[in-house]
């Protein structure tokens, strides 16, 4: 583990987990549950996904990432689909080493989806984090941003209702439905949701007073009892 | 918070009670109550009337809004209000929960009033519900909402952070790419 | 020297695949039990750092020295540094914070089950987590303060339990000891045994 505290040549800046120069675009923090986005274990994920990318530039030495050429370097107009985090590196401002394009679930054509009616869409298939990314493709100078940036927040607000409400009914396969078109983000919220409704159920039964094992303790019973 | 801490701070609201023992006056932090004497209403807090009660020490006197007659009137205003109204309790849910669970004999009624009060509650939710709508989708930055007790505060409040983060989030990245942006 | 090089990292395909399976390894455990730490992983992840880092040095080197388009090659790299950097990070961070929750919810010893999961490192951390906590609870009152007890609000002074598994011999606080076999039941302090139920070892009855 000491080795991790080796410093670099360069200090780079860990508020975003972005090359330093860069830093000056301040991500605001995972929401719903993210305690901090360079630790959160979703943003990570998030930032995986990967994205269209069409290089500008002759990269040296680096060709063997581009599994469509055998060549030594990565050729000016190659095009690859790149995780988000090194598409940023390598694009957005003051870098042009690549230019990204949207995602095809972020276009135009799904956006109108989106628009006729976002509650009856899959965002977890489209995602699984689809607002997280969104906002992070959000970085990326691109015509539509300002369009996708609309998108997202009416998508949102559309799909907000029905979360509240399927939040506070009892557990059922409907239920189990619903959630499994819900994103990441969406999934976090609904979960608050219920958590309120049950604590708020079990009290009225006169349970809340009853001592519990903690969490790790009935993990490990209910793993015990599956085996 | 849990509804079991809200509950820990309605505790603390007084009740009158019929004690059948006898006793000096009690100094606790609180304040100070009794003496008690048998067959002599005296006012405690609610915790200690529980606890007296379920050790058979004494009876509650049921609030004068824990009633049949008068919670069918406040449904009534309840249901034609769209927004809160008053109630006669700020821990309404939390005093009526303890004395129907603990001292169920000493309130006429018992089962109309449960049901009664479980009425109001949901009536006060499905308008709290519809508040939290239209303040997200309409994408308000606050709402004010008269009258709405700590309990019912207290279950929508991690629901509705979590989602305001979110909203905010979003509505930043919405507001801050305007096409015309240069970079 | 390019040669040396290209072979090598043929064979390395993307870079930050495996730190990204650490987090996701986390990830899928969130409601489940913590995995055993992945000693093998992250060393392969430093392995990874360092090629990356040794690589872009004599590149760096080679662009003071004149040789003109290695900079977007660093630049790639250096990415590629501060992504598995993060991962490392958040891996660590994230298990240390289950770690320390297990402290809050049920309690100061860690059994052998949940042990075997931490590595080495993680357990001195325990241990000192653990010592700093009780030195700051007997400090904030006379008597000290158990700011890990009373979770809920208690309602009452005394608890049923009944024994879940066969502990032994359990001494009270004022020194009169109880013998807590399999499925004998008790009636005892609250304060007392609550450490007991969130451990597993009693069931609260009533």
């Amino acid at each position: 583990m000491s080795s991790l505290t080796q410093s670099s040549s360069s200090t780079p800046s860990y508020s975003s987990g972005v090359p330093s120069s860069a830093a000056h675009y301040r991500q605001p923090p995972a929401a719903a549950g993210g305690a901090g986005d360079f630790f959160d274990l979703g943003d990570i994920l998030a930032s995986q996904q990967r994205v269209p990318a069409q290089f500008e530039q002759t990269v040296y030495r680096l060709g063997f990432l581009d599994a469509q050429s055998s060549g030594e370097h990565i050729q000016s107009g190659a095009k690859m689909e790149l995780p988000l985090w090194l598409a940023r590196a390598l694009g957005g401002r003051r870098r042009n080493i690549v230019r990204i394009d949207l995602p095809k679930q972020y276009r135009q054509q799904q956006r109108d989806i989106l628009r006729a009616d976002a509650n009856v869409v899959d965002l977890f298939k489209q995602g699984p984090y689809f607002y997280l990314m969104g906002v992070k493709l959000l970085f990326f100078d691109h015509m539509e941003r300002s369009d996708l940036a609309k998108s997202l927040l009416e998508t949102f607000l559309n799909r907000f209702r029905r979360i509240m409400d399927t939040s506070h009914h009892a557990f059922s396969s409907d239920v189990t439905m619903f959630t499994t078109r819900l994103d990441e983000t969406e999934r976090v919220l609904f979960h608050i949701g219920q958590r309120s409704v049950a604590a708020m159920e079990k009290w009225e039964r006169g349970r809340s007073h009853r001592i519990e094992a903690s969490d790790v303790v009935q993990k490990r019973r209910k793993r015990k009892r599956e085996d | 918070m849990e509804p079991a801490e809200v509950e820990f701070l309605a505790e603390k609201e007084q009740i009158t009670i019929v004690p059948n023992f006898s006793e000096n006056k009690l100094y606790l932090i609180s304040g100070e109550f009794g003496p008690f004497n048998p067959s002599m209403q005296t006012r405690v807090p609610l915790w200690l009337a529980i606890n007296l009660r379920q050790r058979q020490k004494c009876h509650i006197v049921p609030p004068d809004w824990l009633n049949v007659d008068y919670l069918t009137e406040k449904k009534s205003e309840e249901a034609a209000e769209s927004f809160f109204t008053a109630m006669p309790s700020p821990n309404y849910m939390e005093v009526s929960s303890l004395v129907l669970n603990n001292a169920a004999e000493d309130v006429p009624k018992a089962d109309e009033v449960r049901t009664l009060v479980k009425d109001i509650w949901d009536l006060r939710q499905a308008k709290l519900k519809k508040g939290v709508d239209q303040m997200i989708s309409q994408q308000e930055t606050f709402a004010k909402l008269d009258n709405l007790t700590l309990m019912e505060m207290n279950c929508i409040r991690p629901f509705l952070t979590a989602a305001l983060d979110h909203l905010h989030l979003l509505h930043n990245h919405a507001t801050s790419y305007t096409s015309s942006q240069a970079d | 020297m390019t040669r040396t090089v290209k072979t090598f990292w043929i064979w390395c395909a993307m870079f930050g695949e495996k730190a990204l399976e650490l987090v996701r390894e986390l990830k899928r455990s969130q409601d489940g039990n913590l995995p055993p730490y992945n000693d093998d992983g992250i060393r392969q992840v430093v392995e990874e750092m360092r090629t990356l880092f040794e690589q872009n040095q004599l590149e760096v080197r080679a662009t003071t020295d004149g040789e003109r388009g290695l900079l977007s090659g660093i630049q790639l790299r250096h990415a590629c540094l501060e992504r598995n950097q993060r991962c490392l990070l958040a891996y660590v961070h994230h298990r240390m914070t289950r770690i320390r929750d297990y402290r809050w919810q049920t309690g100061s010893v860690l059994p052998p089950s949940f042990r075997l999961s931490l590595c080495e490192q993680e357990i001195q951390w325990f241990t000192r987590y653990n010592r700093s906590l009780a030195t700051y609870m007997r400090s904030i009152a006379p008597t000290g303060l158990d700011l890990t007890q009373h979770l809920q609000p208690p309602k009452s002074l005394l608890v049923e339990v009944r024994c879940l598994e066969d502990y032994g011999e359990f001494e009270m606080e004022d020194g009169t000891v109880v013998l807590l076999h399999k499925n004998t039941q008790h009636y005892l302090p609250r304060s007392q045994c609550e450490p007991l139920i969130r451990q597993g070892v009693l069931e609260h009855i009533h």
